[in-house]
């Protein structure tokens, strides 16, 4: 035997030259051996070291083998135990063996007589600790196993996404709770036939998988409506579980939400029939008077002439800021604009930006007040931006006025800011409106604005360039009286 | 001499249509909404109605199209508008637009005077 395979053997008897001898003859051959003199110290040292084998007298002054055997069997059931003694007989072998001894060892043996037993013994223990390993990596990777899983449920069940594998029997297999929120169930049983209890634009997917002969490798996708009027939508994706022999085990669906998606596609697309209406609208008009003046036959007098080109030009105008503020805005947000920081007189600008709409001022027949409060620094800043900046504001200003209106634009600077106000007499604003005016596409719907034209990308844009100077918007309104808007943009120290 | 109806929210093209038409002959009247269109319409009985969409009406011209049909006012009506093929829609006319014929603005003079001129004959003929 190799040292490290050294069979460790405790020998329990009360005969001092026995255990004396044993121990003798077994180290010998080899084992590693423990004594005790009587049962009291056989179940100290029994229970406490770890032992391959146990040799234990029947009689013992202070407590029986069969007691002690009894004692190690439960603190040490996997040494191999032997009980020894010279009263052979019949019963006590019956009664050892019931009590859970391996062996029977009739005293007085001989060395062979005990070798042979020992080494079956030993044997036997080591049969028994490899069944043990076995055993206890057999639960090891059972727990593994369940770890796994419910891992995996865990995940499966955090989905955002809804998940529902049904087998070819179209029972349901696994789901996740997303899955009974977005098909609005209250629960699915597992093999429970789930197929119709599916709107009819998935169940028909998966009646294609489950009802083709072939397997179908290919996945197949649907938007459905899941809750009327835009509530919920759905991208349903189905897709074949293939079983080992590529025959259909199930189908896996997948239920994406994409209200959020839907609802922007539904903006969008209000949104360039409104810009196209607000495009064509101008044409029309303009080429409604053109139609008039180069019309030889029509009557028209010198001033329903003049009338009629200002009116043009004042709808191209229009027009022209409108396609500006679509280009503006793209531009602004795929952040493809160069800007061009250089020094501004923002005086100026306002200047050029009234007189611009000087036709427009005069239909309304609106007053408009410059008022200057210097010093005011110059800015650096890209030009087309503030341009686009104040065109937008005083824009607004003139067309929500009322006739004979008034319109204020200040221009100051207050520590390091460059403050523009432009206040109007207009229809003012109700306070849920205040919230959504820098929104994209947003306009004021009332009785007031029916008449007024645009697209609603005005006051967005002039949010995005406040924003990107860091600036900030202020607007003050009241709802029929007017409204004030305060650009504040940060003066760079140099 | 023909009354004619014109319905629009754009006043500059309310006011180029009514020009044409005046100077054609026709007698206009004008509404800029279709709650004064419904008023003039009720009130003068034109011989054609020359109506536009509106969308940012809540009550458009369609509704007011619907509206007139179910009161049995049979008036011939043009219906104008800039939107249709923004919306990818050919309208057509069809019991849910009953109207008589439908053109895309813009519309040259003639075009219109055309228009108006064929429907005011068929009326006659009926």
């Amino acid at each position: 035997m190799s040292p490290e395979d050294k069979p460790r053997v405790l020998v329990i008897d009360d005969e001092d030259s026995l255990r004396i001898g044993v121990k003798r003859l077994l180290e010998l051959e080899g084992y590693d051996v423990d004594t005790a003199e009587n049962g009291t110290e056989g179940i100290r040292k029994g229970s406490s070291g770890e032992y391959d084998l146990a040799v234990i007298d029947l009689k013992m002054p202070d407590i029986g083998g069969i007691d002690v055997l009894k004692h190690l069997r439960e603190k040490k059931p996997n040494t191999v135990y032997f009980i020894a003694t010279a009263f052979a007989s019949y019963d006590t072998a019956v009664q050892a063996t019931k009590m859970g001894a391996d062996g029977y060892i009739p005293k007085p043996f001989t060395s062979e007589e005990l070798y042979h037993h020992l080494e079956n013994g030993y044997k036997k223990r080591k049969l028994i600790i490899e069944a043990e390993r076995l055993r206890q990596d057999r639960e090891r990777r059972l727990l593994e196993v369940h770890f796994e899983r419910t891992r995996l449920n865990t995940i499966i069940n955090s989905l955002a996404d809804g998940v529902l594998v049904v087998n070819k029997d179209g029972q349901a297999v696994l789901y996740n709770p997303a899955a009974l929120k977005y098909l609005q169930l209250d629960e699915i049983n597992i093999e429970e036939y789930v197929i119709n209890k599916l709107p009819p634009e998935i169940s028909v997917i998966i009646n294609q998988y489950l009802y083709t002969k072939n397997y179908n490798p290919n996945s197949y996708s649907a938007q459905v409506e899941l809750k009327p009027e835009h509530q919920l939508f759905a991208e349903v994706t189905c897709s074949p579980v293939p079983h080992p022999d590529k025959s259909l085990a199930g189908v896996v669906t997948v239920i994406k939400d994409i209200t959020e998606f839907k609802r922007l596609e539904h903006l969008k697309s209000q949104f360039v029939s409104m810009v196209a209406h607000e495009l064509k609208a101008p044409i029309a008009a303009t080429l409604g008077f053109i139609n008039i003046l180069t019309n030889e036959k029509l009557k028209v007098t010198d001033e329903q002439k003049l009338d009629f080109l200002n009116r043009s030009s004042s709808r191209l105008t229009g027009l022209l800021n409108m396609v500006n503020d679509l280009l503006d805005m793209s531009r602004l947000e795929m952040k493809t604009n160069v800007r061009e920081i250089k020094e501004l007189d923002v005086k100026e600008i306002i200047q050029d930006v009234i007189n611009l709409f000087q036709f427009e001022i005069e239909k309304k027949k609106l007053k408009v007040d410059f008022i200057i409060t210097e010093p005011v620094m110059k800015l650096n800043a890209d030009q087309t931006e503030i341009q686009r900046l104040v065109t937008n504001l005083v824009s607004n200003a003139i067309k929500y006025n009322r006739e004979e209106g008034k319109i204020d634009v200040n221009l100051a600077c207050s520590s390091n800011y460059l403050v523009i106000k432009v206040k109007d007499s207009g229809i003012g604003l109700k306070e849920q409106e205040k919230n959504k005016l820098f929104s994209e596409f947003f306009r004021a719907k009332n009785e007031h604005t029916k008449n007024i034209h645009g697209t609603g990308l005005g006051l967005s844009l002039v949010k995005k360039i406040v924003d990107s100077y860091s600036g900030k918007i202020e607007v003050e309104s009241e709802y029929g009286k007017g409204t004030e808007f305060s650009v504040h943009i940060p003066l760079k120290k140099r | 001499m023909a009354l004619i109806a014109v319905i629009d929210d754009d006043l500059d093209i309310l006011d180029a249509s009514s020009l044409v038409l005046k100077t054609n002959g026709f007698d206009v009247i004008t509404a800029n909404n279709p709650n004064d269109g419904y008023k003039i319409i009720k009130e003068h009985t034109p011989d054609l109605i020359i109506l536009d969409v509106m969308m940012d009406e809540p009550d458009d011209g369609f509704f007011l199209a619907q509206k007139l049909r179910k009161e049995n006012i049979k008036i011939p009506i043009i219906m104008y508008t800039s939107v249709s093929k923004a919306l990818g829609v050919d309208y057509g006319t069809s019991d849910m637009v009953p109207v008589d014929e439908f053109v895309e603005k813009p519309i040259s003079p003639e075009q219109l005077l055309q228009k108006i001129n064929n429907l005011l004959k068929q009326k006659k003929g009926a």
